[in-house]
């Protein structure tokens, strides 16, 4: 059992904050994000362990096979240093990090993939895209606004709220309704990819079509090739294939004489 | 084309290591959004002199690949690399501001710059096993010095990746672009089509992976006011974006008391 003086301090926590920002530095296929976990532990364990046979011990136990959205993974890691602290003073000894990671790493992964990499990312872009594709210079700035409000807040928000909790999971999925608001970045999503399209005339000099139509028609055949492209997709056309397509269409098209 | 003289390798140098710098925040380091191509690209053609080069190829290339997601093991394409070096490829080939033909010549590399990436990346991932095996192997305070090297060791190999990637990108863009510019006339104009159409096929990938629908109402109700919007009251794009947006949430709100 250590002192009171090994107790875990919000300076400590910020140290394995800033060292779980590089969680994925060392991402292998067969251990993926394993050596990161252990590095960001490893102040903590040293802070807690100060017998050097302890502290390795402990430290093969966070060397076990990792892997989850990289921002969730914070909720772990605190989870982790409450659990390795309370085992440190003695509290609880059927305290488990190695059981705790294993059981909540992925449903935290499909969780944080589809929050993060499936919704908040494609609206930041889509918002961030459409306002560039009407020459909006300060577009980036915003993307990075709106995906880093999010991000920093909630990866640090968690990595406190696992240690608060001891990776109580149940709570942080109450408090925060990842899936209802996955949902509804996704539909916003697909109203502002709506708005890109209709928005066609206001575009930049370099994406505008140059077309004796009026704005109306222009955006309507702009929706028409999207609906026909997805149809395309749909049917397995990858965006890589649907990019080399158009390019041999328009190649046909130049070869004719039609430029747009 | 300007010359390759000593400032050209410079600047190829240069983006590299940028790209390098960028790169990490791709896996290795923060994941702070900065190598997506939509960020990426516009500052590479900022510091090259050419931001419209890097607009476009942004705009392009973050629609296309915005939802290629690092799921599990799938190694995605590197949009960092391709989106940088695409840039820096229109920006160096027209000191002075590219044309749209050949920044749409530039977006077309990307497509064989593709399965490239995800090659070295996959390499890089691949050769990181030797570096937590080597920690696994270790015992006592050697243990802790091999996990902090196991690190540095992972960003450097990241690093090093996407530098090599772009030495090897650019200039061979660079020489590709050499090319293009002796080809017939109806190739550069369609390359200036290419461009203005990308986006679509972009937005168009990413309706396709957020809805099961081929014809979403959503789009359907951004497009109509966006329409409204700009058409009748000629407001401006951000205000017509931002009635789009509340229009989504709206209808989010709407499906979501419906179920």
């Amino acid at each position: 059992m250590n002192g009171e003086h090994n107790r875990v301090s919000i300076r400590d926590l910020m140290k394995v904050f800033g060292r779980a920002l590089l969680l994925q530095a060392s991402w292998s296929f067969d251990r993926m994000q394993t050596a990161g976990f252990a590095y960001a532990l490893s102040p903590v364990l040293k802070k807690l362990y100060p017998d050097p046979q302890q502290y390795e011990a402990r430290l093969r136990v966070h060397l076990e096979y990792f892997n989850t959205q990289p921002y969730f993974a914070s909720f772990l890691i605190g989870a982790a240093v409450k659990l390795e602290q309370d085992r440190a003073e003695g509290r609880e000894s059927e305290a488990d990090p190695a059981g705790l990671k294993a059981s909540l790493m992925a449903p935290l992964g499909a969780l944080g993939d589809s929050f993060f990499w499936g919704s908040l990312k494609p609206m930041s872009a889509v918002a961030a895209a459409a306002l560039l594709v009407t020459g909006s210079w300060w577009a980036p700035f915003l993307f990075l606004f709106l995906y880093n409000t999010w991000h920093v807040g909630l990866r640090l928000g968690m990595l406190l709220w696992g240690y608060a909790g001891g990776g109580n999971a149940v709570e942080l999925m109450s408090r925060y309704p990842f899936t209802r608001m996955a949902r509804r970045f996704k539909i916003i999503s697909l109203a502002l990819l709506g708005g890109i399209v209709g928005s066609m005339p206001m575009w930049r000099q370099e994406f505008k079509i140059t077309t004796p139509l009026p704005d109306v028609a222009v955006a309507g055949a702009g929706l028409t090739v999207i609906v026909a492209a997805v149809a395309v997709m749909r049917k397995g056309g990858s965006p890589v294939k649907l990019m080399l397509g158009l390019a041999a269409l328009c190649l046909a098209l130049a070869y004719v004489g039609v430029v747009l | 084309m300007p010359a390759l003289n000593g400032h050209m390798i410079l600047s190829i140098l240069g983006v590299a290591v940028l790209c390098g710098i960028i790169g990490l925040d791709r896996t290795a380091a923060g994941q702070f959004m900065v190598s997506q191509p939509i960020v990426a690209a516009p500052f590479t053609g900022w510091l090259l002199g050419d931001v419209t080069a890097g607009a476009v190829v942004g705009v392009t290339l973050e629609l296309l690949w915005v939802l290629d997601l690092p799921v599990g093991s799938f190694v995605p394409a590197d949009a960092t690399v391709c989106s940088i070096s695409a840039t820096a490829i229109a920006a160096l080939a027209a000191p002075g501001g590219a044309d749209s033909s050949v920044i749409g010549f530039s977006l077309l590399l990307t497509v064989p710059m593709v399965p490239v990436t995800m090659r070295a990346d996959s390499m890089v991932r691949s050769a990181n096993s030797y570096l937590v095996d080597a920690v696994l192997n270790a015992s006592g305070v050697e243990m802790e010095t091999l996990l902090s090297r196991a690190q540095k060791r992972g960003l450097l190999r990241f690093f090093i990746k996407s530098v090599a990637l772009c030495c090897v990108f650019i200039p061979l863009g660079l020489a590709a672009v050499l090319v293009f510019r002796h080809l017939p006339g109806f190739v550069p104009a369609a390359m200036s089509s290419f461009v203005k159409l990308a986006p679509l096929i972009g937005v168009a990938s990413i309706a396709r992976k957020l809805s099961i629908l081929t014809v979403d109402r959503m789009v359907i109700a951004g497009f109509a006011v966006a329409i409204c919007l700009s058409l009748l009251v000629h407001a401006q794009a951000p205000v017509v974006l931002l009635f789009a947006a509340v229009a989504g949430w709206i209808g989010a709100v709407y499906r979501e008391r419906r179920t």
